[in-house]
């Protein structure tokens, strides 16, 4: 069962599965982050999500977020 | 060196050195420290992409714009892509502390099999997160020369220079398990073969000479997802260099951290980013646009140089009836090529561009605008825009000029001319907001109000219209947010110097060519004719004959218009309208010369003609309900 990213807190960390979008699913492949556990850093209501992985922040518009499925992760490394 | 004006460089005769990065990485910095001389900046060939140039060594350095990968998804990586596909040796800076993210760049351009050097950059900010890097190991896992370097205090510089030479690439890469896929007979470099199993189109279609593909679909050789196996596959190997060559220990986040978490947080950043738009406000608004500019034009000009070139050329003209017209072009008070016109771009633009590009600068440096953009992208997403169209809205209360250009930074095609023709409409730039501010106070404050409510009913209904009636979507916001950092003066100097020019260089002949053709029609009377033609719609909106000047004045500049109310006997209702219309009203020349530069002809026309439609209509509508 996988979750919306768009409802993802700050502080969670979770797996990017699904990703509908071509272009920006490469774009997230090239950064890495499909690579494994990526953490939320912030959420603003009905906008923007801000994901952290090694260190690179990415921010991602409310849309995007809500038709990218996630499953919940164990921070690793 | 060839002595040609222009093309600066022979191309066929030189070796091509690019410098290739992720956006941020001191890309510009390691520049700018190799550079011997002539740095050019221009843009590249059909786009608005800026693209630098200079001569190193006898051959020709080149700055590519910073992108993660070379495809084509966007018009950054399309140009990036060119200029890799025809350089000589790659100089590929990468951000010591943001190893995982840079290497996929580095693994693609060394599969490409273009010669490389790596700049590791940042190598300070790297110890002080406590990130351990072993340059050999990462050299030999690369297999390319890797130079540790500190570019914004010259530190490996020489060592960069050095290795140069030793720039290579190795003779075989793992993905060359997907070129056999391609077809036997297709002529292609090693380049363009990674880049055709990546389904890269551009590449597709030029390696088969725009043969056209029977299906009509996307002209791709490979099956459709392999793009993702290759990333995938790239990835991995991305992931085993940093767990070779980096230690990582966890360190307490840095005051760089901190700001960053308090701006993205509503409650902190709103007020943090309301201060910086006060800021820059007062500095390009207030400081720059009134009294600086005020300055320029009263004292400078005013004073001092238009009566001077008057007499001087007054004193060359011969005294004759055919020197008239000549006499009027060169020195009429409405937009005289020698005095005016040259008032306009020196004493006017000049300094707002300069202001402009060093706020800008500052910004871009300390890593402020993505995370503006995060903060507004929800307000913006309502009107087909994304939050990194908030930079032309602020700018453009600066000047409306300046904030079309940075329309540039704002994403799709759709978007920038969503954003190009709101700012044209709804949005005051400051020289006219302060002389409006002035009629208004005298109203009283409740006028105003009233004033701020129609525009920003106006911005959001244009925006809507516009976002329902344009085809396509737009774009989704994906920004990546740099580290924050205290930017340096000398970096902030040279952008704006190189910008201020590369600006002026394209804005003074169109706006000479300009004044001239309005100069023209004002000799022969176009100019008078065109105030009588205009009685209907100064009626429409229940004005005097006289408010024809004010709008005539708004054709040219905005403030003009602003200033010409002043003169007008009129109540506050009709006081109200008409600087409602002002406002609403056409772009000025300058601004509507760069609308024209940077969109498209139908388009340019289509905003000033909507500019018509929307004062009139509004104005027409207040005055009905006043």
């Amino acid at each position: 069962m996988s979750d919306m990213l768009a409802d993802t807190t700050p502080g969670e960390t979770v797996v990017v599965e699904h990703v509908p979008d071509d272009g920006v699913r490469a774009r997230l492949l090239r950064l890495g982050f499909l690579d494994g556990a990526v953490e939320c850093r912030h959420r603003l209501r009905k906008g923007p999500i801000v994901l952290r992985r090694n260190g690179t922040e990415l921010a991602l518009g409310a849309d995007l977020a809500r038709e990218i499925e996630v499953t919940p992760g164990e921070s690793e490394r | 060196m060839s002595c040609h004006d222009h093309g600066s460089v022979d191309i066929e005769s030189e070796e091509t050195i690019a410098l290739v990065g992720c956006p941020n990485v001191g890309k510009s910095v390691v520049f700018n420290a190799l550079a011997e001389r002539y740095v050019d900046v221009s843009n590249y060939p059909g786009t608005t992409v800026d693209v630098t140039e200079a001569a190193f060594e006898g051959a020709k350095l080149t700055d590519t714009p910073g992108v993660y990968g070379v495809s084509s998804f966007d018009e950054e990586e399309r140009i990036t892509r060119d200029i890799v596909l025809d350089a000589d040796i790659v100089i590929n800076v990468v951000d010591a502390t943001r190893l995982d993210r840079d290497l996929f760049l580095t693994l693609q351009l060394l599969d490409m099999g273009i010669p490389t050097v790596v700049a590791l950059n940042m190598m300070d900010e790297a110890d002080a997160d406590g990130t351990d890097i072993d340059v050999e190991a990462l050299e030999a896992v690369l297999g390319v020369p890797v130079v540790p370097t500190v570019a914004v205090d010259g530190t490996g510089i020489d060592r960069l220079r050095e290795r140069l030479p030793e720039a290579a690439a190795p003779d075989s890469t793992p993905i060359e398990q997907w070129f056999e896929d391609l077809p036997d007979d297709v002529d292609a470099t090693r380049a363009e073969k990674t880049l055709l199993v990546e389904e890269d189109e551009p590449t597709a279609a030029r390696v088969t000479d725009g043969e056209i593909v029977a299906d009509g679909g996307a002209l791709t050789f490979v099956e459709a997802g392999q793009r993702e196996d290759v990333y995938t596959h790239r990835r991995r190997r991305v992931e085993d260099a940093v767990a070779d060559a980096v230690a990582r220990q966890d360190r307490e986040s840095s005051w760089a951290d901190r700001l960053s978490d308090y701006m993205l947080n509503p409650l902190t950043g709103t007020p943090i980013a309301l201060a910086a738009l006060a800021a820059i406000y007062y500095l390009i608004g207030d400081l720059v646009a009134q009294r600086l500019v005020d300055f320029m034009e009263v004292t400078v000009f005013g004073t001092y140089y238009n009566p001077a070139v008057e007499s001087f050329v007054r004193s060359l003209l011969p005294n004759a009836s055919w020197v008239e017209p000549i006499e009027f072009v060169l020195l009429n008070d409405n937009l005289g090529l020698l005095t005016i016109t040259v008032q306009y771009l020196v004493g006017v633009l000049l300094p707002l561009v300069v202001a402009f590009y060093l706020v800008i600068s500052v910004m871009e440096d300390a890593g402020v605008l993505p995370r503006l953009a995060v903060l507004t992208d929800r307000g913006l997403n309502r009107i087909g825009l994304n939050g990194r169209a908030i930079v032309p809205m602020i700018v453009g209360v600066g000047c409306v000029t300046m904030a079309v250009i940075t329309t540039r930074m704002v994403g799709s095609r759709r978007e920038r001319l969503i954003s190009t023709a709101l700012l044209g409409l709804a949005i005051p730039c400051s020289a006219q907001l302060g002389i409006i501010m002035g009629l208004l106070a005298g109203l009283g404050v409740i006028w105003w109000f009233g004033y701020v409510g129609v525009l920003l009913v106006v911005f959001g209904v244009a925006g809507l219209f516009l976002d329902r009636t344009l085809p396509g979507d737009s774009t989704a916001l994906v920004t990546e947010l740099p580290r924050m950092r205290i930017p340096r003066p000398g970096n902030i100097l040279r952008k704006t110097y190189n910008r201020t020019k590369m600006f002026l260089r394209e804005a003074v002949p169109l706006f000479a060519v300009t004044a001239l053709v309005i100069s023209v029609l004002d000799y022969v009377g176009g100019l008078g004719l065109l105030e009588r033609g205009l009685m209907p719609v100064t009626a429409l909106v229940g004005l005097p004959q006289e408010f024809g000047r004010v709008l005539i004045l708004g054709l040219i500049r905005r403030d003009f218009a602003a200033a010409g109310m002043t003169d007008l006997a009129l109540g506050p209702a009709e006081m109200f309208i008409g600087l409602v219309v002002i406002t609403l009203f056409v772009p000025c020349i300058l601004a509507m010369t760069m609308i024209l530069k940077e969109r498209d002809a139908k388009s340019a026309l289509a905003m000033w003609l909507g500019s018509w439609v929307a004062a009139f209509g509004v104005g027409g509508l207040l005055a009905v309900i006043l």
